[in-house]
């Protein structure tokens, strides 16, 4: 088994530790990979939860993640997203889950959050990977320590406070041009920007 | 103004899972058919995991991973593991198989308009479907707050070029313009209207983005 003292620092179009997990998990239900992944990613989506509102359901939502994840692993291809990135995309949809049956009825929602949010690597048509996927992770861990501590602190907000622009130039009292400024010089920085051919 | 494909600012919120419903929806129906744009969403999704790495960790309570292992073993065996990948889209869900054959109403001319905002439950915003008949115009108009559009089928042409079927424009109050339905089907878009707004009889026709 692969040593997990540390963060996964995969190599460029290699597979990191935590997806190789996953895919045991996904191929073996092997239940020591899955108890890794659960150690890892466990307090980290408790905390997601905590930071945006859910803290009385914290753990709730980190179960609930987690038999999300059993379930899915077979459909998990590491060649189309990182362990983490795919996490991710599940925690998120299954907060976004959580809050649209605690507003209102099955009835009431014609549409479900899947239908939506999608996870990564689950969309048949998608062709086998693209490198820049399997590279971005490591090049975004990269080069967000080079930001400014302002464009993160809104970043954060946007992603883990689940904020919107508006609430968090609220909050930080800004005009919500600065907060829209300080995404974008981090998203070109951070190379999200790929193409923006719509200005 | 953004127009053919969403901005990154909207992909970042919806790649955050911070988006309306409606909104959400917009998106989707992009990115299932641009490439380009759904890589994009890949790479925000990979931000908002190396944000969640990054941030604190809280410990869970002993005995929580056991719980999950009962749960899963719970499951009954012959149930598929696997949750059924949908094939019917969003857009079948909500509006059917065929959109020409919707309860339209007709309004000024060439355009038809169907709300659809009771489909969104708990939302603030106004969501509306629009149908421009083959070969019609809209009369000029500008728009009131901002408005978010994809274009369902067809397209539509204004001063500012081609709008085929999913491509994604946002309006607001400083764009005019003087849609006109290219090609030989009826254009069909559906909008989001983020403002908040009143449902009156007159003023529900005056948010109409065609005619507005």
């Amino acid at each position: 088994m692969t040593t997990l003292d540390q963060k996964p620092a995969s190599s460029e179009g290699r597979k990191d530790p935590w997806s190789q997990m996953l895919q045991k998990v996904g191929k073996h239900q092997d239940r020591e990979a899955y108890h890794a992944l659960f150690e890892h990613f466990g307090p980290q989506i408790k905390y997601y939860a905590m930071a945006n509102g859910l803290a009385s359901h914290a753990e709730e939502l980190v179960q609930e993640v987690f038999v999300s994840i059993w379930r899915r692993s077979c459909l998990y291809d590491w060649r189309k997203a990182a362990a983490s990135t795919w996490i991710f995309t599940i925690a998120r949809n299954q907060r976004i889950d959580m809050l649209r049956k605690m507003q209102r009825t099955s009835a009431e929602m014609p549409v479900e959050t899947e239908d939506l949010w999608q996870i990564p690597g689950e969309n048949e048509n998608e062709p086998v990977t693209s490198l820049h996927r399997l590279m971005s992770e490591r090049r975004i861990r990269e080069s967000l320590s080079h930001l400014p501590e302002e464009q993160i602190t809104v970043i954060a907000k946007v992603y883990m406070e689940n904020k919107s622009h508006q609430m968090v130039a609220d909050e930080l009292d800004i005009p919500l041009g600065t907060v829209k400024s300080r995404v974008r010089l981090a998203l070109n920085k951070l190379k999200v920007i790929l193409q923006d051919q719509n200005v | 103004m953004t127009r053919h494909h969403p901005d990154s600012l909207s992909l970042m919120e919806y790649s955050a899972g911070n988006l309306s419903e409606p909104h959400a929806l917009c998106i989707k129906l992009h990115l299932d058919k641009c490439s380009h744009c759904r890589s994009r969403v890949d790479t925000l999704d990979s931000l908002g995991a190396v944000m969640m790495e990054q941030q604190p960790k809280v410990t869970v309570s002993e005995g929580m991973f056991d719980n999950i292992l009962s749960k899963i073993d719970s499951e009954p065996a012959d149930e598929p593991a696997v949750p059924v990948i949908p094939r019917v889209s969003a857009l079948q869900k909500l509006l059917g198989e065929d959109l020409n054959s919707l309860p339209w109403k007709r309004q000024l001319g060439d355009v038809s308009v169907l709300d659809i905002t009771d489909r969104f439950p708990g939302q603030k915003e106004q969501v509306v479907l629009q149908k421009l008949a083959a070969g019609g115009k809209a009369p000029a108009h500008t728009h009131r707050g901002e408005e978010t559009t994809i274009v369902l089928q067809g397209a539509f042409a204004d001063q500012k070029g081609v709008f085929n079927q999913w491509d994604f424009v946002v309006l607001t109050d400083e764009d005019e313009h003087k849609p006109v339905a290219v090609g030989c089907e009826d254009c069909i878009t559906l909008s989001v209207l983020s403002a908040p707004v009143k449902l009156t009889g007159t003023f529900t026709r005056m948010l109409n983005p065609f005619i507005r």
